[in-house]
């Protein structure tokens, strides 16, 4: 494990609390799940495209 | 930690407790927030959602045991991260823990990259933080007990006018 980013952890723990807090507003197991990966989805790629923005105007500009 | 701190901590717990119970107005609910600051999901099983509460308690139980894995099985001190240090309070179950490991700083377990360290504390917060929330919920779990609202009655018809009458001369 010594060798693996530890960026691999956003992945977990975001999971946890997102399924934590749709299981609060709802009882379906479906519905939890489909809701959580769907927040998940756009977190990450919220987090990705911020990241590259970062990324573009440290490197050019 | 002191004992002063944890004798404030628990007064903490028991007036949320004590105001839980004028809120709901049941002392089932009171019981049931207090057990979920004991134990995450230990509310949800008092409330008869036993499911949902064995589903919160893995769910937690697995992220602290993992983040206490990467911390070397110590809780957070208030030298690593005061804010890390009070959101892992937000259950009883890791201040019983962080009593019986000591509470001393926290070490990186072996074979584990230094740059772990501070998310593997974040995550025994947010365990702390989501128990919170927990017991937040508690408080809004409906009995399986509990009569089910009578449905609303139909609106009455509205009132039809009399057909108008030809006026007589």
């Amino acid at each position: 494990m010594s060798n693996i980013s530890y960026l691999v952890l956003f992945f977990p723990i975001v999971l946890v609390i997102l399924l934590v807090l749709e299981a609060c507003r709802s009882d379906d197991p479906k519905k939890i799940a489909k809701r959580a990966f769907a927040n998940f989805g756009v977190l990450t790629a919220v987090l990705v495209l911020g990241g590259a923005f970062v990324y573009v105007i440290n490197r050019w500009f | 930690m002191n004992t002063r701190k944890e004798i404030m901590i628990l007064a903490f717990a028991l007036a949320s407790a004590i105001a839980a119970a004028s809120i709901g107005g049941s002392w089932k609910r009171s019981l049931a927030f207090f057990a979920a600051w004991l134990l995450p999901g230990a509310g949800h099983v008092v409330m008869g959602k036993w499911k949902k509460g064995l589903f919160f308690f893995a769910l937690l139980g697995a992220a602290y045991a993992f983040g206490m894995h990467i911390a070397g099985w110590r809780p957070v001190s208030f030298d690593d991260n005061p804010f890390y240090f009070v959101g892992q309070y937000g259950s009883g179950a890791t201040l019983l823990v962080a009593k019986l490991r000591g509470a001393e700083k926290a070490v990186l377990s072996q074979g584990i990259h230094p740059s772990w360290f501070d998310p593997g504390l974040l995550y025994v917060c947010v365990v702390g933080l989501l128990n919170l929330v927990l017991m937040l919920n508690v408080l809004d779990v409906k009995t399986a007990s509990a009569p089910a609202p009578a449905p609303a009655a139909p609106p009455p018809p509205a009132a039809v006018p009399p057909p108008a009458t030809e006026k007589t001369a």
